[in-house]
């Protein structure tokens, strides 16, 4: 008691800003021990929930194997699996093991195929789990609402379409995203009819999202995309054109060709490249025409295009460019004459001073 | 000068230290809030991506990793099996033995089947000669590694020769002594793949410290705290310096600084610019600087990226020696760094960088230490005169380290919340221990070689490197 007394005696007489001080330290250290103390409990709590979840997760997983395997009456379910899904619609309202539930519902799902993989569908719908995941849709929180839209696309909701399709303009780009992949997933390539009107850009790690899942459709005729290439949206454009060469939609050479002067240079050589692939000859020679009006990276595209379909009647081109400044354009050159023509190769390497300890036609002529 | 005067001049000094100390205090807690809203935020976002399908999928963008290698022989075999199994889809390996006099070489043509090649390198960065060329694997299951030996040139000649070989669109540069987790390269590369506003231009990930961790076969088994304080030290100071700092600094845009121990680029980019400068020891925050420095000027909307993923770890200092040698390096870096682009400080055309990211740099980093050592002369000279108040002492230096240990603290917070790497009981405790620690058996030690590199900076210029000497991360605890 004496010793506080001398304290706040001491305390009182001190300046205003050392009083400051001493306070903010007093604050501190309050802050200090609260953190410390609740860092243990914080620990331990992390620990005890990783445990409860594998805990719970054996549980549902088994109880869950048990409905799948039971033998029941042609198109009825028995006491113990409408038991099961009884227990499932009241552990909904608790987010923790609803979280577990969807998660073991889904680990098996994609483990397993045909009848047990629509049984395990069909007790998602039986189960309040359908509507919760309505529920989130509605939600202000973006993230829940996104969280709704996955789990209604992997359990393959087809009925929450118009719900979802409300979502497409969404301001968070993530429930966008997953807007499109529920579409995609679910209507595959008519799920597409996004792109028609899209004004936002797709990001590559979008596209390659999307093209992904399309992969996973046994049904791999395409529609029309000739609407998407002549988007004015940009991203929309370069979507198409991977489609066109993963699905080799030649019937849009025409298109693809139009695009060669379309105002973005990532697009002009996403196009070559497409254009190589499809291997259109016709492409050829409208690019040799304008090759010097190209930029160089467009002009590298080109050279890998003849690297790919070149003819002997494109010689005088390449060896017109086979002193081109940029190293790969020279290689290139270089490669494809020595192809067409190894007399006209040996012949321009020996006469030539340009080449003169040139690193480049060294490689070529050793290979 | 009479004592009224000198009373007058002391009063200026006093309010010069409070008002760069406050200033001080009040970024690391304006950063800590920054990071903490950045961090939330990106787990939220990164809880709806599935990175299976980057994967799998072959219109991923390719990657080259390039790894400079020198005197490496106890860890490299190892190291390139731990880069080779990396869960993309698109990548090569691209070890560069730069001049090593060790075995590395052999070891490495022997492990993996190796065989001299043709290759064709496209000069585009000047670099030292190849000394024995290019190496590739006859054997399949190695054909993602390509190892070039080139004569001895430093870690940034080596880098640039990596630069040269690769043929992909963006290169991973690491510390080949680094161990990658497997997906690395998948969360890499997204920061360049979903930006449609900015371009983004490089991406920074998290350094760990893995000594006393369990690793087998070039992956890392299980997460260890280190049993030594030093160790444990820079483990909460690389907490507070990646999950409390670059996160903000990456909210803001205003990256300095990659980690050359793991650091990713757009290849075009990173040679347009000129590739790494050989001239520095500071290396990894140069190129950015440069990099930031070139896309400003020509006004490019750009963006370095940085992502709070535990996905590189290495191996850390276990003695006072070699951690003073590593930070007199990082010292000298940054004088050569900011020395060389002062252009930019306080200059407006340069936004965010000359206004916020390197006038940051030159006060809170740079002039620190000075300002540190400073103070604690002053503070000699001030007890030689009798002048200290020790009331007005005491309670500052309490405040202080109160408020270090808090700002530790809230790394801790942020690393429990997060990743939860440390799970293992009584590590809370230990790491509370180490943040009331810290302060003692660490900072002196800090102050001590950004002295040391301030001194060889501009007294030694000679000085490169320094030596680095490693165990091997399998066996650190040995």
């Amino acid at each position: 008691m004496e010793t506080f007394k001398i304290l706040q005696n001491y305390f009182q007489q001190l300046p205003i800003e050392l009083k400051l001080v001493w306070v903010l330290s007093a604050v501190l250290t309050v802050l200090a021990i609260i953190f410390t103390v609740y860092l243990k409990f914080l620990r331990n709590t992390l620990r005890e929930k990783d445990v409860l979840s594998v805990k719970y997760q054996h549980k549902y997983e088994s109880e869950l194997l048990s409905y799948l395997f039971e033998e029941s009456d042609e198109g009825e379910l028995s006491n113990s699996q409408n038991e099961f899904i009884k227990t499932i619609q009241s552990k909904c309202d608790n987010k923790f093991k609803r979280k577990i539930i969807v998660e073991t519902l889904l680990k098996l799902k994609n483990e397993v195929s045909g009848e047990i993989e629509i049984a395990i569908q069909n007790l998602y719908l039986k189960s309040n789990l359908k509507e919760h995941a309505y529920q989130q849709l509605k939600s202000k929180n973006w993230c829940i609402v996104a969280n709704g839209i996955k789990e209604l696309a992997q359990f393959k909701v087809k009925e929450a379409y118009p719900e979802v399709k409300k979502l497409i303009k969404y301001p968070k780009k993530e429930v966008r995203k997953e807007v499109e992949l529920y579409l995609v997933s679910l209507f595959h390539f008519e799920g597409l009819d996004f792109l028609n009107n899209l004004k936002i850009n797709l990001s590559e790690w979008d596209q390659i999202e999307l093209l992904e899942e399309l992969k996973n459709f046994d049904n791999q005729e395409i529609p029309d995309i000739t609407l998407w290439l002549n988007s004015k949206n940009d991203s929309v454009v370069s979507f198409s054109l991977k489609l066109a060469k993963i699905y080799n939609k030649y019937e849009t050479v025409e298109t693809l060709l139009e695009l060669l002067n379309h105002k973005n240079q990532k697009i002009r050589i996403q196009v070559i490249d497409v254009l190589t692939h499809l291997q259109v000859l016709d492409a050829k020679e409208i690019l040799k025409n304008n090759f010097k009006k190209s930029s160089e990276e467009e002009q590298i595209a080109i050279f890998k295009m003849l690297e790919n379909i070149y003819e002997p009647n494109d010689e005088a081109f390449i060896v017109e460019n086979s002193t081109h400044k940029n190293f790969e354009i020279q290689y290139l050159a270089l490669k494809i004459l020595k192809s067409i023509n190894e007399k006209t190769f040996n012949k321009l390497a020996s006469e030539s001073n340009y080449y003169n300890n040139n690193v480049v036609l060294k490689f070529v002529q050793n290979n | 000068m009479n004592t009224t005067t000198i009373n007058i001049i002391i009063q200026i000094i006093h309010y010069l230290f409070f008002t760069y100390a406050f200033l001080a205090i009040f970024s690391y807690i304006f950063l800590s809030l920054i990071s903490a809203s950045e961090t939330i935020d990106y787990f939220k976002k990164n809880s709806f991506v599935n990175y299976k399908k980057i994967l799998s999928s072959n219109i991923a963008p390719s990657i080259s990793i390039i790894a400079p290698a020198y005197n490496e022989n106890l860890n490299i075999v190892d190291n390139v099996r731990s880069l080779l199994s990396n869960h993309y889809a698109n990548y090569d390996v691209i070890i560069v033995n730069d001049g090593s006099k060790d075995n590395s070489l052999e070891l490495l043509i022997k492990a993996y089947d190796l065989v001299k090649t043709n290759y064709l390198i496209n000069p585009q960065l000047k670099t030292q000669p190849l000394r024995k060329g290019v190496f590739k694997s006859t054997n399949p299951a190695f054909e993602k590694l390509i190892v070039v030996d080139k004569e001895n040139g430093g870690k940034a000649d080596a880098l640039n020769m990596g630069l040269n070989i690769s043929n992909s669109k963006y290169v991973a540069c690491i510390d080949v002594d680094c161990l990658l987790l497997e997906d690395a390269l998948q969360k890499m590369v997204k920061p360049f793949l979903e930006a449609t506003k900015k371009k983004v231009v490089a991406t920074g990930g998290v350094i760990r410290i893995a000594n006393n961790s369990i690793i087998k076969d070039g992956k890392l088994m299980k997460i260890n705290l280190p049993k030594k304080l030093i160790e444990r030290a820079q483990i909460l100071e690389y907490l507070r310096s990646f999950l409390l700092g670059r996160m903000a600094w990456s909210r803001l845009n205003g990256l300095l600084v990659i980690s050359g121990a793991f650091g990713m680029f757009d290849k075009k980019i990173a040679i347009d610019i000129g590739g790494y400068d050989t001239s520095t020891v500071g290396e990894d925050m140069e190129i950015i600087v440069r990099m930031r420095r070139q896309l400003e000027e020509q006004n490019v909307n750009y963006k370095v990226a940085y992502i709070p993923d535990p996905l590189c770890w290495t191996e850390a200092p276990d003695n006072y020696k070699i951690f003073i040698s590593q930070r007199n390096r990082w010292t000298r870096g940054t004088i050569e760094v900011l020395r060389k682009h002062r252009k930019i400080a306080f200059n407006y055309k340069y936004r965010n960088l000359g206004l916020l990211s390197y006038p940051y740099w030159l006060i809170f980093e740079r002039f620190a230490p000075v300002i540190e050592v400073i103070g604690i002369i002053y503070f000699g000279i001030l007890i030689a005169l009798r002048e200290v108040k020790w009331d007005y002492a005491l309670a500052f230096f309490i405040l202080a380290y109160l408020f270090t240990f808090l700002l530790s603290l809230g790394a801790i917070y942020s690393e429990e919340l997060t990743y939860h790497q440390y799970k293992k009981k009584k590590t809370g405790f230990k790491l509370i221990l180490i943040s009331l620690l810290e302060p003692f058996i660490l900072h002196p030690f800090i102050l001590y070689a950004a002295v040391r590199g301030n001194l060889d900076y501009f007294f030694n210029k000679k000085k490169k490197w320094g030596k680095m000497t490693r165990k091997g991360m399998g066996n650190i605890n040995k």
